[in-house]
């Protein structure tokens, strides 16, 4: 029994949880009260009280909180005040960050604009069941000119079944994890692969959550049959026989139309008991996830699959070795394995995604050449906004440091943002206007890893509370305990979130060195 | 195979899948911990465990991290010490200002790292945290808590009482009981366990009947849990001002290995309670009804009879005494019984709470100076079925395995007892089996706690033991899953069990008691292809009047599968009280001498007579319920009690009363005023007893014959002020001589 799909369904039936249900689920299930309160209480989605007709949430996150959100929040929510029917939240970054600021009313995304006339007309808000994904534009990666050329690169290696070939020709191309860490994907391919036999998974990570990160969303909604010809070709070459897409619940559109694909793919004999006549099966399923941006670590997504606290797993060992149901996984980002096919056709791993926003005037995913220098990326969005010079820049989203506005000709490939001491991450760029408050954006960032905290570790989860309160103390005193509090939240947190939590106000420390003293009484 | 590795420049050797805790440990070098412990799964969360592993990107924590070849370890470098330091600091911004555990036994690990690492206020200082005191035993405070999930594993791994776990998530997050209620409001069983297992002042133990103090201004007392057969290994740590228990630990022991119940950990305040007897007290006025309008009142239902009754209205009805008057009138009144109605008129009462010593002077005393085989105590009314089945068919009426031993089962059935409240400790080994995939088969009439641990739960009808028992042996032998080689060696008389079952087809037995033929073949499968299988059962089993035949049935089911004698098998009958194992060795029961040497065979009774210098009775004496049957008949004048309270222990309490109020007679010890009696003084409470126990943990190989030696010795108990213990000897040291 899965905890998190037992709620999903109770939910579902009685639009929150109540006391009594989870109580004849846990005598059904046996499923103990504490675990059921453990999962119910740590992931947003769930709810322990009955919705209102209206729920608004408005992003409290970088992009957002630099385009005007922190307004846009206190106009929302003084028309939402004393209105019994409205529930007015400020959320975690929903990956719309193009659109900021963001807002999601009844969970649909909606412009900040557009909520004091839902408010105004109840009747006007859709509903979820409404939304479409966006049409597909054409883009570089999709090697595939027309709908019957897809998958043949699945079919090819269905035919040759060449798969350590086919594994030597991704590490050769250099391709690395797009979800951030950048691990080089051949050689995670290799090691599952190596993995002595038994039931092996494939699993898409599909909970993009970072702030600035939006990249995967529009590669679900435009490329979704890349993603599953991805994972379907990772399946064949490590020996897998079942897959999950692990999607964030914020992401309906690209939900839909992944699940729209699978359909066709099942149709096509893509997906099923024999992949493309290889003789081998691969199920594919979607899990959504019931929120939280620490689900992106990947053991965290494994917890979460199996129905507990998304809290990430002490490693090693590493998912490939021992993951889902203690059995090998393979863990790879959307973009990875939408990279795969044409990775696989060209050999040649020479392309990015990337997501823009901030201070330019047309924030949005920009597929260019890995290397492009930041500059020539902000003259494809449109320019700065107003004109502004380039103040600073995140290059690869909230887990990376910022560099200063002239560091803009630096090329954005793995190697030179790691000599500039920063990363490429996962190409979730934010730019920042000149004259913006830095140390207010980098203190936004560390309330952003305090809030997706799962809590489960000491340096990490008292470390970003601290460091929050410091940073709004200001002063040379408190902010000289940053160095110190980074070290031991580095070298001794679980996962990643907590041990670059401290990442972008130091770097903003570093390149920016007024604010040091800033706020300093004498 | 071994893994070689380095830690602090020491070279270390260590088996594979040793953390590098654990190998650092076997070096000498001790790595600061909050969240580990040895006896849990290691979480990693406190990180205060962590070290510098050479060519790690980060640090490592040890608890969880395997040793591998070649590793290079520093366990405590600058660095590291640093961050442990920083660790310290953050933890430390968070507590209250005073930790209630360093204010109660003062062994706070967080407190004693913040010393360590002379801990100054750098960071600021965190949210309130409410405490919650729901609990009558335990408190929480919530402020205190560090969240290194010890008591979630101490609660849910250890105890399997499933009752503790987080809530929420980062900052906030915090433990919580069941769905976030108030401890005491959750189904806590209140086992104490986590207060065990608390580093902080999160979960620490409320003071019941003296002021807790650190463990070193308290004297520890090791000695065994004075509640039920389980026998579990603890440690009263009594302050001699007082001399009262100040609280309880759990103490290592094959048996409970460090676990306790409730009762073990928290019901110890009744030793002290106001209404003991500290002094004889002397029947002196009689009225027609009884002492107690609660006691009146029972026959219309208004309180249920038992338990006990208002002090101020029953102490009039007594006057204080000297030792000396009451004993001499005891032996007098008893004499004189004797003197009038012969031997047979006198009957006794020991009890399971006396220890094996207790017993045997008890019985003695009966046997020799009152002259009459009239003497037993509680195992009537609970497993003297079983042990006369046993002691039938195998010869020895004492469980042939440990509780413990469940781990090498691959099925267990549990039947007739409701383990979980009864005998808490030996049923977290048997959750923790079932975990771990060993199939628990729970046949009861009644859903008890343990059924929701089992594999199949066969909820018979009341009464139809002897039907489903036989229906497993007929499908097992239909399945030719008998183990013949076993029947011909060890058993006789197996063609006559094959008869009787023959005609317990499934579908007459599904009709009698009530359960699908599926069901019933599937547990009948599983447990004759067992591997291993082992067999539990409690009064469910035994107290009907078919008893011994429900526990033949479960014999003949272990001896036609061979499931005895080997890890993971045998029989195993959960006893009630702490002492009614050894208390029926000790010769405690009307038909057998001390080992079970029949009372009615002249050899015996020859050696007894030799022994101790008097003539015994050559019948067998009266069973406790015959006994009370003859006070109401007037065949039984007089009685003494030793720590047995008929009117809760006895099938019908309006039959005991009319048996005890007439004769005037009993003499009787016990802890606190019961409804009745003649004359009373205070009996020793458990953990006032010296003397040993013998519990149904017993490390023995199945068949070895006569009695294994008692398990666990107690030593100086807290001492007694002015009342005799109760086996000097049994209050009877003046009078009552042989011969009289």
């Amino acid at each position: 029994m899965n905890a998190i799909q037992e709620l999903y369904a109770l939910q579902e039936a009685r639009g929150h949880l109540r006391d009594e249900d989870l109580r004849a689920l846990s005598e059904r299930s046996r499923i103990p009260l504490y675990e059921l309160q453990a999962v119910a209480s740590f992931y947003p989605h769930f709810r322990r009280t009955p919705p209102p007709p209206i729920r608004v949430g408005v992003c409290r996150d970088l992009s957002c909180h630099q385009r005007g959100g922190p307004r846009a929040a206190d106009r929302i929510a003084s028309l939402c005040a004393g209105r019994e029917d409205v529930e007015f939240q400020e959320i975690s970054c929903p990956g719309l960050c193009d659109r900021a600021p963001a807002c999601l009313v009844n969970d649909v995304p909606a412009a900040s604009e557009q909520v004091e006339g839902y408010l105004a007309d109840p009747d006007s808000i859709p509903g979820l069941a409404g939304i479409a994904p966006a049409t597909p534009r054409r883009w570089e990666s999709d090697p595939y000119q027309t709908n019957d050329d897809r998958y043949g690169e699945l079919r090819l290696l269905a035919e040759s079944r060449e798969y350590d070939a086919a594994i030597a020709r991704l590490a050769g191309s250099g391709l690395r994890g797009m979800g951030g860490a950048g691990f080089p994907t051949g050689r995670k391919w290799e090691l599952v692969r190596k993995e002595p036999g038994g039931s092996k998974y494939v699993v898409c990570n599909a909970d993009e959550s970072e702030p600035g990160a939006f990249k995967d969303r529009v590669i679900l909604e435009e490329l979704p049959h890349l993603v599953i010809e991805g994972m379907a070709l990772a399946a064949l070459c490590v020996g897998a026989e079942r897959g999950w897409a692990y999607i964030r619940h914020e992401y309906e559109a690209p939900r839909v139309a992944l699940q729209r694909a699978i359909d066709d793919a099942y149709q096509r004999g893509v997906l099923g008991e024999n992949v493309c006549g290889s003789g081998r099966r691969f199920d594919l399923q979607i899990f959504v996830s019931p929120g939280g941006y620490i689900l992106g670590e990947e053991t965290a997504l494994l917890e979460a699959l199996e129905g507990r606290r998304g809290e990430p797993r002490n490693k090693p060992p590493f998912p490939g070795v021992v993951g889902l149901h203690g059995r090998p996984t393979l863990i790879n980002n959307v973009e990875t394995l939408a990279s795969v096919p044409r990775v696989l056709r060209t050999g040649s791993a020479d392309l990015k995604f990337f997501s823009v926003s901030g201070d330019v005037n047309q924030p949005g995913v920009v597929e260019a050449p890995l290397g492009i220098p930041l500059r020539e990326l902000v003259k494809r969005c449109g320019g700065m906004r107003g004109g502004v010079e380039i103040g600073a820049f995140l290059p690869g989203g909230a887990s990376s440091g910022f560099l200063p506005g002239d560091r803009a000709d630096v090329a954005m490939d793995w190697e030179s943002l790691r000599q500039a001491d920063t990363a490429l991450g996962a190409g979730a760029v934010v730019v920042i206007g000149a004259g913006a408050d830095l140390l207010d954006l980098g203190r936004n960032l560390t309330a952003f890893f305090r809030n997706e905290s799962c809590g489960k570790c000491v340096p990490c989860r008292i470390g970003t509370e601290k460091a929050v309160i410091l940073i709004d103390e200001g002063g040379e005193k408190s902010l000289a305990l940053l160095p110190e509090l980074d070290e031991a939240m580095r070298e001794t947190s679980i996962c990643g979130l907590g041990q670059i939590a401290l990442t972008p106000v130091l770097s903003i420390l570093k390149h920016f060195p007024s604010y040091r003293t800033k706020g300093t009484t004498s | 195979m071994s893994v070689r590795l380095s830690i602090d420049g020491r070279e270390v050797e260590v088996a594979p899948g040793t953390t590098i805790w654990d190998a650092a440990r076997q070096a000498g070098i001790e790595i600061p911990t909050l969240c580990h412990d040895p006896g849990l799964e290691p979480v990693g969360v406190c990180r205060m465990c962590v070290v510098e592993v050479e060519g790690a990107r980060v640090m490592a924590a040890s608890c969880v991290r395997m040793a591998d070849p070649g590793m290079l370890v520093h366990t405590a470098s600058e660095k590291v010490e640093r961050c442990r330091r920083v660790l310290t600091e953050l933890l430390m911004s968070e507590q209250p200002g005073v930790s209630p555990k360093e204010e109660t036994t003062g062994d706070d690990d967080l407190f004693a790292l913040a010393r360590r690492y002379d801990v100054k206020a750098r960071f600021p200082g965190g949210n309130p945290r409410p405490k919650d005191a729901s609990s009558p035993v335990i408190a929480v405070d919530h402020q205190a808590c560090i969240l290194c999930d010890r008591c979630i594993r101490a609660c849910d791994d250890v105890q399997h009482n499933d009752v503790i776990g987080r809530t929420g998530k980062g900052y906030t997050a915090r433990i919580s009981f069941d769905l976030d209620q108030g401890m005491g409001e959750s189904s806590c069983v209140s086992c104490g366990e986590c207060v065990a297992a608390c580093p902080t002042g999160a979960l620490t133990n409320r003071p019941l009947s003296a002021p807790i103090q650190a463990r070193e201004r308290l004297e520890a007392v090791d000695t065994v849990c004075p509640y039920c057969g389980v026998g579990c290994a603890l440690t009263y740590h009594v302050d001699r001002k007082s001399n009262r228990v100040a609280f309880v630990d759990g103490r290592e022991s094959p048996g409970n290995q460090g676990r306790l119940c409730v009762k073990g950990r928290y019901g110890f305040d009744f030793a002290s309670h106001p209404h003991r007897l500290t002094r004889p007290l002397i029947r002196v006025d009689y009225p027609k009804r009884a002492l107690s309008p609660e006691v009146q009142s029972s026959t219309r239902r208004k309180r249920k009879p038992g338990g006990i009754v208002d002090y101020d209205q029953v102490m009039p009805a007594f006057r204080e005494a000297s030792w000396d008057e009451a004993l001499d009138l005891v032996a007098r009144r008893l004499l004189e019984i004797r003197e009038r109605s012969g031997p047979g008129s006198l009957a006794g009462f020991g009890s399971a709470k006396c220890s094996n010593e207790e017993a045997y002077l008890f019985q003695k005393l009966i046997r020799a100076v009152f002259g009459t085989n009239n003497v037993d105590h509680c195992t009537r009314l609970c497993h003297a079925s079983s042990v006369a089945a046993l002691l039938q068919m195998i010869g020895s009426g004492a469980v042939t395995t440990t509780y413990g031993d469940i781990q090498n089962a691959d099925v267990a059935l549990i039947t007739g007892t409701n383990t979980t409240s009864n005998h808490p400790v030996a049923a977290t080994f048997f959750k923790e089996a079932a975990r771990k995939g060993t199939k628990l088969i729970v046949v009861d009439p009644r859903r008890s706690g343990i059924s929701n641990h089992a594999w199949r739960f066969c909820q018979i009808r009341s009464g139809t033991d002897v039907a489903f028992y036989n229906g497993m042996m007929n499908i097992i032998l239909a399945e030719g899953l008998a183990d013949e080689a076993y029947i011909a060696l060890h058993t006789t008389g197996f063609e006559e069990v094959q008869r009787t079952v023959a005609s317990y087809t499934p579908d007459r037995v599904s009709g009698i008691c009530g359960i699908s033929v599926e069901t019933l073949r599937e547990v009948s499968i599983a447990y004759g292809s067992a591997h291993a299988a082992l067999t539990f059962w409690g009064m469910g089993m035994s107290q009907h009047v078919h008893g011994t035949d429900n526990c033949r049935c479960i014999i003949s089911l272990a001896l036609m599968t061979g499931n005895i004698g080997r890890p993971g098998t045998g029989l195993h009958p959960l006893r009630g009280q702490n002492n009614v194992q050894g208390a029926s060795d000790a010769g405690l029961i009307p038909m057998s001498y001390p080992g079970y040497q029949p009372v009615t065979s002249d050899t015996a009774r020859t050696r007894f007579e030799a022994a101790w210098g008097a003539c015994l009775d050559e019948r067998s004496g009266l069973t406790s319920v015959e006994i009370l049957e003859g006070a109401r008949d007037g065949i039984i004048k007089g009685m003494y009690m030793l720590g047995e309270n008929p009117f809760l222990s006895e099938p019908n309490v309006n039959e005991v009363r009319k048996g005890t109020h007439e004769p005037g007679i009993p003499g009787g010890a016990g802890h606190l005023s019961h409804r009745d009696g003649g004359v009373r003084r205070r009996g020793t409470a458990g953990h006032h007893r010296p003397g040993k126990n013998r519990h149904v943990h017993q490390h023995r190989p199945a068949r070895s014959g006569g009695s294994p030696g008692a398990r666990a010795s107690r030593r100086s108990p807290p001492r007694l002020e002015d009342h005799l213990r109760d086996w000097n000897p049994h209050g009877l040291p003046h009078g009552v001589r042989l011969g009289q």
